[in-house]
């Protein structure tokens, strides 16, 4: 255990760090996708309607590993070969892809249930003042839909942070990656999975003690 | 706060009245005109023919049994629901008008809620300015204070910088009307203003809507309230099954019914 931290802690710690730039950068980019569909599912456009359940139902209906694998060789494969585009793809940019693409999918479920849990009668209210829909959405609608997706979105970003390690297989240096090789080097398994599931731990815990303290932030009024 | 758009008429506030003597004066000018109105849920037939004139300074109380339509008649008024057939006009303006904004519209039409719908993510003072801010009626301080006037007006004056959840039912309608009438608008909607309220909160709204109706505002109100509908408005329509049955002053419609439907609805109300 001392050994593995004293020997490869850096390594580690490096590795983590790499999760949490893979993870920001997923989120990032997710929660913009998010919204954008989130929002396409709730206005009354059905081609936007559709176009949101496509993109939900096709993403959320793929394992990431799979979607990862697709992003990473599948495209580019198909880019360099059938339309002899020369492409490639860094790992953190197919995996940065990969997680806002999956995450944003279920941050657009999390965005439409939340604009739907807000009385329809604040739209309304808001309307009947004369303020034009986008008004109504981002000044009266908005800011109470997202008080009630917060515990859903951080939930989500949590379960990201951890998919983090699924991209692992396209070879991203991210902590589950580095592990392996920490592991192959030592064959020290218990202590090495150990201290990464510690890591995990303590980040997801902070993430999540942050989280509280930001709600109860945002429900000063209630 | 100088207003350029052509939805506004002209000052007279009392002319148009539907005097209890009967008939409007000539001279009154109609704030909504409804022709053949229709709207259908579905296959389901709400309002069948409705056509009614909407005077200035008038006070039009709707009465009927519930899913008569009086709601649905209400919210086709600003436009809430789309209309399936006929004519609205608010101050000669086609509501569905190719060239119409609603929001325009809308800016001049107030409308109070059942469930008066405060902006919960917003303070009392918020609540009332965020309309004119937004469009651009007042400055930031113009607006401010005139929602500080307007709380006076309803007797909150104390609740500026209160969150909705912290007051009553009556507190939050009226605070409802103090943020429709910041637009200055020269007509109220009122959608069963106190049916939500606590039986002893009831009072402090139907107060206010009565200073409002002194004044001259235009007003149609649905709503349960017989005594108050006897009180204050000028001319009461009975709905039942999407039609307009019967209307008249109140002392015609809700003391002397002559319809069958009205005399039933009455006496099970009454």
């Amino acid at each position: 255990m001392g050994m593995i931290i004293t020997k490869y802690g850096a390594v580690l710690m490096r590795a983590m760090g790499q999760t949490l730039l893979l993870a920001l950068l997923g989120l990032f980019f997710a929660c913009i996708i998010g919204m954008i569909f989130g929002l396409m599912s709730v206005i009354r456009n059905k081609p936007c309607n559709i176009i949101a359940m496509i993109f939900v139902d096709g993403i959320r209906g793929v394992p990431m590993i799979v979607l990862a694998y697709f992003i990473y060789f599948g495209i580019p494969y198909l880019l360099n070969n059938t339309f002899k585009i020369g492409v490639t793809l860094s790992a953190l940019q197919a995996g940065t892809i990969c997680l806002a693409l999956n995450c944003g999918a279920y941050m657009a479920e999390i965005i439409r249930a939340g604009i739907q849990a807000v009385d329809i009668g604040q739209m309304e209210a808001a309307r009947s003042l004369g303020l034009p829909y986008w008004k109504s959405m981002r000044r009266v609608v908005l800011p109470q839909a997202i008080r009630m997706m917060i515990p859903s979105i951080i939930n989500q970003f949590i379960i990201t942070l951890k998919d983090t390690s699924i991209l692992s297989v396209i070879g991203f240096p991210e902590l589950v990656n580095r592990a392996k090789g920490v592991v192959a080097n030592t064959f020290m398994s218990f202590e090495t999975w150990g201290i990464v599931a510690v890591m995990y731990l303590i980040v997801i815990l902070a993430l999540s003690r942050c989280a509280k303290i930001l709600e109860r932030r945002l429900n000063h009024d209630r | 706060m100088t207003d350029k758009t052509p939805y506004t008429m002209s000052e007279s506030k009392d002319a148009g009245v539907y005097t209890p003597d009967g008939g409007h004066k000539s001279s009154g000018n109609v704030k909504i005109h409804v022709s053949h109105l229709q709207k259908v849920f579905g296959k389901l037939e709400v309002l069948k023919d409705i056509s009614t004139d909407i005077y200035e300074g008038e006070v039009v109380v709707v009465i009927g049994p519930s899913g008569s339509g009086k709601s649905t008649f209400l919210r086709c008024l600003n436009r809430l629901e789309e209309i399936t057939g006929g004519i609205v006009e608010v101050d000669g303006v086609d509501i569905v008008g190719k060239k119409t904004d609603i929001n325009r519209v809308r800016e001049h039409v107030g409308m109070v809620f059942q469930h008066f719908n405060l902006f919960n993510n917003l303070n009392v003072l918020d609540n009332l300015t965020l309309a004119p801010v937004e469009l651009k009626k007042a400055s930031k301080e113009e607006a401010r204070s005139d929602a500080v006037r307007m709380l006076a007006r309803v007797g909150l004056e104390d609740k500026a910088g209160a969150y909705p959840s912290q007051l009553s039912g009556g507190q939050k309608q009226r605070v409802a009307i103090a943020r429709a009438l910041c637009m200055h608008p020269d007509i109220m909607l009122f959608d069963e203003p106190t049916s939500a309220l606590d039986p002893e909160m009831v009072g402090e709204v139907l107060q206010v809507m009565k200073q409002l109706a002194a004044e001259g505002m235009t007003m149609v109100i649905v709503t349960h309230e017989m005594g108050f509908a006897r009180e204050v408005s000028d001319r009461v329509l009975f709905m039942d099954g999407g039609y307009i049955v019967e209307e008249g002053t109140p002392q015609e419609v809700i003391l002397n019914p002559k319809e069958p439907r009205t005399k039933d609805f009455l006496d099970k109300v009454l």
